[in-house]
């Protein structure tokens, strides 16, 4: 039995191209049973780029994406990334990774042209591997959400949730669960500000000490300035202490509400919004 | 005296063409300089003028004595210097100023600048390697080398004076999967430097390396090195020593904290607590014999390493004088315990948390088997990157307040067989969280005042001063001062993000504050 460990040990290690990832006696992991996202335009790259791309994307993103790109400490699994699917070449990932997401803890790569490009096929190299062997040690499935009672969240939902203050299952999410499945839908369902496409900004109203009043979407904020971008698109910057100033933002209910979710109620209310087709 | 001696000779050999007296005086300056800095008892006080070790002293209070800039006159900190290290990584470390020289590394970078004016004296550059590039916490000081760890965990000791290697050994192997940001813990001769490594099933090791010669004198293993037949971990593996330890010179004690277990969030392969994981080790600093643990997370599933400073604090504590050690722990408990025997004295949450069912006797958080990873997921507080983090707390004896930059966070842990039993094997999304400095009083463990920071965690740590004095950063970016009994906020400078905790020294009768913000060294004074 041992052996045939070792031996799909050695195999998937070969196949990821990271057999360091694999300590001797580590056991194989199963694949999952969800295949990734497939690469909507196929694309190669030489061998020798792949092996520059693995060394630098180790050392700049391993950390958070795994050593083998299938996720890491806190980044996700970038074989299963829509990004990645729909990138050729580099299109979507060199401006990602240029700009990076600071507000969700990516930062951004200062990197030139032939680190990119490598970057880039060992990304799509392990793409392309991850989809033979159908992996994803990160994986969830949505068949392994589905422990919820629809009635009990149905009800969670009108009820002790206050989901219904904001929420209408015949209006802003009539057909949720077309757009959303799985994971994600978990994700937009506990704190939609992670997800995307991001939800509407929240709503500034600006109060001048002339009375004049202004209003807008949220562009920054913190103990000391307030910005919103008005509707002709100028974002405009105020120090809290010249003006009064109003914020609705429904992502502070949602915050509330993750100290107030038992386990039970949250799968209940996914297995309601997955109803909602 | 050893060490006077090794100067003295040191300085007779150098210098051919100086006046003899002159570079006797010198040097005779050098060796109480020196020598004062890296006795024990200066590295419990050490001078004005300096930040000898990571955490500023042995005790980790990240506490300074000096008191030009008060509550009354902070509004007029103007920057004195900018030192921009021209490379996109962020400044993680904690400058180490030695002799006028700050030293600030970042993986692979390691800085040399006049702490008077901000310029670069040298720059170092180690070997090209592939291990995670992650952060850096910054060097430490003995004699006359600076001592750097590296991405692929290897040590070097270079001259202060002109960044040339002495010398260059491997603390872990790399190919394995350790790597290292270590900012080491010096003990005598004694370089104590831990590693990381969370995604391999790897022991946890912490090495002793003497500080002259560069060979390893112990290893302390928290999880037990292969071979060994029924483990008292439970078969679990990790247990990472990848913070700065404290040490107290009068029990003779280095404490540490350790991480989490791996496989880090299957716990059904590793059962029982899984000592020493998250735990608090103390240690002989001689041999590197464990003296006592105590574990923060029995039994860890969520990769809640207790590798949060064990802060030493010798005061009053509810009616007895005790020598305590204080921890904010990523789990979101706060823990006092008496550091002679480990014993805990107060147990208490700072931060959200609903992965215990309660408190055992020994002051140790119960898990909760149902916030445990499952395969249809199970909402936790704290998230993955914790109620606190590596950023460093401070504590202030007069104000009786232990400081922390603390977060309320929620994620979703998921594990099914299908994952594994190696590295990380499970997953795990944070969800969102909520940043504030807090205040906590240490012999209640009730939050004295609470002070919100932004959206998701702050990086910045925590300084206080003896004027009353708290210094910090928040999340979008500004390096803040806020009044310590009340957490007001007294001055501000939008700097960028910072990624770990401010210094203070006086230099030419004039203190400065030295805050990392994005890739740069921002210097503050008094106009």
């Amino acid at each position: 039995m041992k052996r045939i460990y070792w031996i799909a040990a050695i195999l998937l290690g070969a196949l990821s191209g990271i057999g360091a990832a694999q300590a001797p006696g580590g056991r194989a992991q199963s694949p999952a049973s969800q295949p990734p996202p497939q690469t909507l335009n196929p694309q190669s790259y030489p061998a020798d780029l792949v092996r520059a791309g693995q060394t630098r994307f180790t050392s700049e993103c391993g950390f958070c994406h795994g050593r083998d790109a299938a996720g890491g400490e806190t980044g996700p699994d970038l074989t299963r990334s829509m990004l990645v699917a729909e990138d050729f070449r580099g299109n979507k990932i060199g401006p990602l990774l240029r700009a990076g997401r600071v507000d969700k803890g990516m930062p951004s790569f200062d990197l030139n042209d032939a680190d990119l490009g490598a970057i880039v096929a060992f990304i799509h190299d392990q793409k392309t591997k991850g989809e033979s062997v159908g992996g994803g040690r990160r994986s969830v499935d949505v068949t392994d959400l589905e422990t919820g009672d629809v009635e009990a969240g149905r009800k969670y939902f009108s009820g002790a949730g206050n989901c219904s203050k904001c929420h209408s299952p015949t209006g802003d999410l009539a057909g949720l669960a077309n757009r959303y499945r799985g994971l994600p839908l978990l994700q937009r369902m506990l704190y939609p500000s992670n997800t995307r496409p991001a939800p509407a900004p929240a709503k500034v109203t600006v109060t001048l000490p002339s009375g004049e009043t202004i209003s807008g979407s949220l562009a920054s904020r913190d103990e000391f300035t307030i910005a919103l971008t008005d509707s002709a698109g100028m974002t405009r910057t105020w120090p809290v202490n010249d003006v009064k100033f109003t914020v609705d933002d429904p992502m502070t209910a949602h915050f509330e509400q993750l100290g107030k979710y038992s386990d039970d109620d949250m799968h209940n209310v996914y297995a309601y919004l997955q109803t909602l087709r | 005296m050893t060490i006077c001696t090794t100067f003295m000779r040191t300085f007779r050999h150098c210098g051919k063409n100086t006046n003899k007296n002159q570079l006797m005086r010198s040097s005779l300056y050098v060796c109480v300089v020196v020598c004062f800095c890296f006795s024990a008892a200066a590295q419990l006080k050490p001078p004005i003028d300096n930040w000898p070790t990571y955490h500023g002293d042995y005790t980790g209070q990240r506490h300074s004595p000096l008191t030009q800039i008060t509550p009354a006159n902070v509004n007029q900190l103007a920057q004195v210097w900018r030192f921009q290290t021209g490379q996109p990584q962020q400044i993680k470390a904690t400058p180490i100023l030695v002799n006028r020289i700050i030293y600030i590394s970042t993986p692979d970078n390691l800085w040399a600048i006049d702490a008077r004016t901000g310029r670069q004296i040298w720059h170092y550059t180690s070997p090209m390697n592939n291990a995670f590039h992650i952060g850096h916490r910054g060097v430490a000081v003995y004699k006359d080398s600076v001592y750097l760890t590296t991405p692929d965990a290897h040590l070097i000791a270079l001259n202060t004076n002109d960044g040339a290697v002495r010398w260059n050994v491997v603390v872990a192997d790399s190919n394995k999967g350790y790597w290292s940001t270590n900012a080491p813990l010096i003990v005598g001769n004694h370089v104590i430097v831990g590693v990381s490594g969370d995604f391999d099933n790897l022991p946890g090791q912490l090495k002793s390396i003497d500080a002259d010669t560069g060979k390893t004198q112990w290893i302390f293993y928290s999880t037990p090195p292969p071979g060994i037949s029924d483990p008292p971990s439970g078969g679990a593996t990790g247990g990472q020593m990848w913070m700065t330890g404290t040490y107290d010179p009068e029990l003779n004690l280095v404490y540490v904290g350790t991480g989490n277990p791996t496989p880090v969030l299957n716990g059904a392969v590793r059962r029982g607590d899984n000592p020493w994981t998250c735990s608090i080790v103390a240690l002989r600093p001689d041999t590197g014999k464990l003296v006592w643990g105590f574990q923060a997370s029995p039994h860890d599933t969520h990769d809640w390493d207790a590798a949060e400073v064990p802060v030493l604090v010798d005061a009053n504590f509810n009616g007895a004088s005790r020598k305590m050690l204080m921890q904010a722990s990523r789990n979101g408990y706060f823990f006092v315990l008496d550091r002679t025997n480990g014993k805990n004295l107060l147990t208490a949450p700072f931060a959200t948390v609903n992965w215990a069912k309660g408190i055992d006797k020994d002051g140790r958080p119960i898990p909760d088997p149902n916030k445990e990873p499952a395969r249809d997921g199970r909402l936790v507080a704290p998230n993955e990157s914790g109620a606190t983090n590596y950023r460093s707390p401070s504590f202030d004896a007069s104000a009786g307040l232990f400081i922390v930059s603390a977060q309320d966070g929620y994620g979703i842990y998921f594990f099914k067989p299908e994952h594994g039993e190696y590295g990380w094997a499970g997953a795990d999304y944070g969800i969102a969280g909520r940043a504030f400095l807090r205040a906590i009083d240490y012999q209640t463990g009730k939050i004295k005042w609470n002070h919100a920071l932004g959206d998701g965690a702050s990086a910045a740590g925590v300084l206080t001063t003896d004027s009353g004095l708290t210094f910090t950063g928040d999340v979008p970016g500004n390096a803040m001062a806020l009044r310590t009994s009340d957490g007001t906020t007294l001055w501000h400078a939008a700097i960028g993000r910072m990624g770990n905790a401010p210094i203070t020294y006086q230099l030419d009768g004039r203190q400065f504050v030295i805050f990392g913000g994005g890739s740069s060294l921002y210097a503050f004074a008094l106009q």
